[in-house]
């Protein structure tokens, strides 16, 4: 016995005889018996296995930050009975010198941990793979991506104490260092001075926040053709216009996906000015999550701190949408020319 | 048909992912029973630290006294407790006993919320009222609006803890300073300390170290009635009277004279500690919860001598053991707080390093902790406690590290800085 199976294309479920298109009348007795259905799409299958996923999405973030936001409504020490206030924390947010330096702050965390890595990610990347690569080979470029990559990978919590060890003011290696090296009127309070503190702690957020665009922006510069840069190059481009004409362009999503992280990471930051100066000295490092947190825990102002939350989530979700979109844009743009 | 299958199948699956997710959700559900076999315990003291070692035997204690009875012992950390126990204690999940900070802002802001248990009628018919002094106690008492010093009784201290001077007497030796007895003799030795290159006091303006300085310095010009008005709302504090101003220029003149580094904005009590156990820093002024460590790490010689020319000094009764509210096995919460308070129990506490509140003075055999529980009971003779300034309103820990790092930072004068401390005072206070 011979059986022909003719093969489909893809979704075909094979099998039981040749394919059809949609709204063939097939001549099959199970076809026959389904005629009046409409036919079945993958998507219906794949949307159970997305339900686990989504009720999980429900439960541990659409109902907690609804239910956040129900509480910033309210007068509330976290226990007992919750008073209703309307937007009266709103309010108060508007006039708390506090909660606007705090954002203030963030904006220098987004330099530093959005701005600066992205730039800096990339010169590196690009060095990494069109310089160190050709020179000095692969495990050269292995080794350095992973000491780059290493600080994303520490929790911050150690990385924050090492530092805060390293900046200490009496004995501090950074301090002994310039000491030693004749250069000891440059020795700071690093995290003490409450002029110097939020550089500081911006300097170790560009170190922790340096590995995640290079290895990003590597794997991005796999996918260029090479015969780009050898044309450039036979065309006698240097370094720096193969990067510019090349690179830049050619890594565009990669960009956009790392800025918006980044960004995103910088506005929530949390764990480095819990560890390193828990949003001092004086209130000079104080970021909105920070502030939200010592609200809500330590003053036991649930509300306010919930407002501020609320606040912070809204200006998040605001960014993100946005940079999708742009993202989308560009995108679309991109293919647009290339068609 | 097999739409209907389809129709089952994702009901199935909506049904199982919701019961796993609500699982996932629920944690852990085993909250304790209520049939007298379990006692569900909660405390945050390392192994090693005088009330971890007591707490220890109290256990082995109480299970051989309660044949049949096992202990649930969940080690906790104390950040863990602080932000989370209104949560907890509101939930199943409650322990049976826990370990819980004293204080108008913590166990008082409980209490005041219907989450602890009045334990007033134990306290009389055990008598843990007779084994505590008063200024120990001020701390075990609530009234309706969770204000320390009266009202019901919410928790039992084991322990006690008093701040002193902790000094090198290699370092005081070396540079032929003595032991200092009076205040102008700890400045006098301060300043031979500066004139040697040396900062005298170990300090940590990111923590709690640099404001406890500046209060014991308003504590030298203050009373009782002070301390009262203060932390207790018995009237309203004037925070630009004779203690308070003193305390705040002397602070920020101590700055200015190199007493304390100006560039000890960013350091933690860790920071300090290890200075002082280090013998890089000659004094350090802190509490008795850094003896033990002391005891065990230092490697240079070291003393302690109460603040000199001051009556008052800052500490208090110890953590509390509180009862949730919710608790399934109060009678066994309550049998273990005594076992705690046993003559056994506290001995071997004040052979830790730890302060007791109840031991046999004669049963204390370590010298250096017969010092210890000797200076407490000097403080407590001449009701020398004065709580902690960042006690009286809840958040104000924080509004006076930043504060006090201004002050050290020179970003700020000591009125502007009174100014601040008494503004946010003022807002946090619920004034009875």
């Amino acid at each position: 016995m011979t059986v022909t199976v003719e093969r489909g294309g893809p979704g075909d479920r094979g099998g039981r005889g040749s394919r059809r298109g949609p709204g063939s009348r097939g001549g099959d007795v199970v076809e026959a018996h389904h005629r009046a259905k409409k036919p079945r799409r993958p998507r219906d299958s794949y949307a159970l296995f997305l339900l686990p996923g989504v009720l999980a999405f429900f439960a541990i973030i659409v109902v907690p930050f609804l239910m956040n936001t129900g509480v910033s409504f309210t007068e509330w020490q976290g226990v007992g009975t919750p008073k209703w206030t309307g937007l009266a924390n709103y309010r108060e947010l508007m006039d708390d010198s506090e909660f606007w330096a705090s954002f203030r702050h963030s904006l220098f965390m987004v330099v530093a941990m959005a701005a600066v890595p992205t730039v800096v990610g990339l010169v590196l990347a690009a060095a990494l793979f069109d310089f160190v690569g050709k020179h000095f080979g692969s495990r050269t470029v292995a080794v350095l991506r992973a000491c780059f990559y290493l600080p994303q990978v520490l929790p911050i919590a150690v990385a924050g104490i090492v530092w805060s060890w390293i900046l200490a003011p009496e004995n501090g290696s950074l301090n002994e260092v310039l000491k030693a090296i004749g250069l000891g009127g440059l020795q700071q309070d690093w995290l003490g001075d409450p002029d110097l503190a939020l550089y500081t702690v911006m300097g170790v957020m560009v170190w922790v926040q340096i590995g995640f665009p290079l290895v990003v922006f590597m794997a991005g510069l796999q996918r260029v053709d090479p015969q780009l840069y050898e044309a450039a190059e036979l065309d006698g481009a240097g370094w720096w216009r193969r990067f510019w004409h090349i690179t830049l362009p050619q890594i565009r999503p990669e960009i956009y996906v790392v800025l918006l992280w980044c960004t995103i990471a910088a506005l929530k930051v949390f764990g480095a000015v819990y560890v390193l100066t828990k949003g001092g000295p004086g209130g000079a490092t104080n970021v909105p999550s920070y502030f939200s947190f010592t609200t809500f825990f330590e003053k036991t102002q649930v509300g306010y701190g919930a407002a501020i939350s609320t606040v912070l989530t809204v200006i998040i979700l605001v960014l993100a949408l946005a940079g999708l979109k742009l993202q989308t844009r560009a995108e679309d743009a991109e293919q647009g020319g290339v068609r | 048909m097999l739409t209907a299958r389809r129709h089952v199948m994702a009901a199935a699956a909506a049904v199982v992912s919701t019961t796993l997710l609500l699982a996932s959700c629920g944690g852990d559900s085993d909250s304790g029973s209520s049939d007298g076999k379990t006692l569900k315990l909660w405390h945050y003291e390392a192994p090693n630290s005088a009330m971890g070692v007591a707490w220890k035997e109290a256990i082995k204690e109480f299970e051989r006294t309660h044949p049949g009875v096992q202990v649930k012992f969940e080690e906790k950390g104390f950040e863990q407790i602080q932000k989370t126990a209104p949560m907890v204690l509101n939930s199943n999940d409650a322990p049976d006993l826990m370990e819980y900070n004293k204080g108008n802002a913590t166990a008082g802001h409980l209490s005041q919320q219907g989450l602890l248990t009045d334990l007033s009628p134990e306290v009389t018919k055990r008598g843990w009222d007779k084994k505590l002094s008063a200024g120990v106690r001020t701390t075990s008492q609530y009234d309706a609006k969770g204000v320390m010093g009266s009202g019901k009784w919410y928790g039992i201290p084991n322990y006690a803890e008093y701040t002193m001077v902790f000094y090198n007497k290699d370092l005081f030796k070396k540079y032929g300073i003595a032991e200092p007895k009076t205040f102008d003799e700890l400045t006098a030795a301060m300043d031979r300390f500066v004139d040697e290159g040396i900062t005298p006091l170990a300090n940590a303006g990111a923590e709690y170290v640099a404001q406890q300085y500046l209060y014991q310095l308003a504590l030298s010009k203050a009373d009782r009635a002070w301390v009262d008005s203060y932390e207790l709302y018995k009237g309203k504090p004037d925070f630009h009277d004779a203690a308070w101003t003193y305390g705040a220029e002397t602070f920020a003149d101590w700055v200015k004279k190199g007493y304390i580094s100006e560039k000890s904005t960013g350091t933690k009590a860790e920071d300090a500690g290890v200075a002082f156990i280090q013998g890089k820093s000659p004094i350090l002024f802190s509490g008795s919860w850094w003896y033990g460590r002391f005891v065990a790490e230092s490697k240079v010689d070291w003393g302690t001598f109460l603040w000199p020319g001051s009556n008052m000094t800052l500490g208090s009764g110890g953590n509390l053991w509180v009862v949730p509210k919710g608790a399934k096995n109060k009678d066994l919460a309550y049998d273990f707080i005594d076992i705690t308070m046993s003559k056994k129990i506290q001995n071997l506490l004040g052979n830790n390093g730890g302060v007791p509140v109840a031991a046999d003075p004669a049963a204390i055999t370590d010298p250096r902790s017969k010092g210890l529980i000797a200076n407490f009971n000097t403080l407590a003779e001449r009701d020398g406690l004065a709580f902690y300034p960042d006690w009286p309103v809840a958040g104000f820990y924080d509004v006076l590290v930043s504060e006090t790092q201004k002050l050290i930072t020179g970003s700020t004068k000591p009125d502007a800085y009174l100014d601040a401390v008494e503004s946010a005072y003022d807002k946090g206070v619920q004034a009875p």
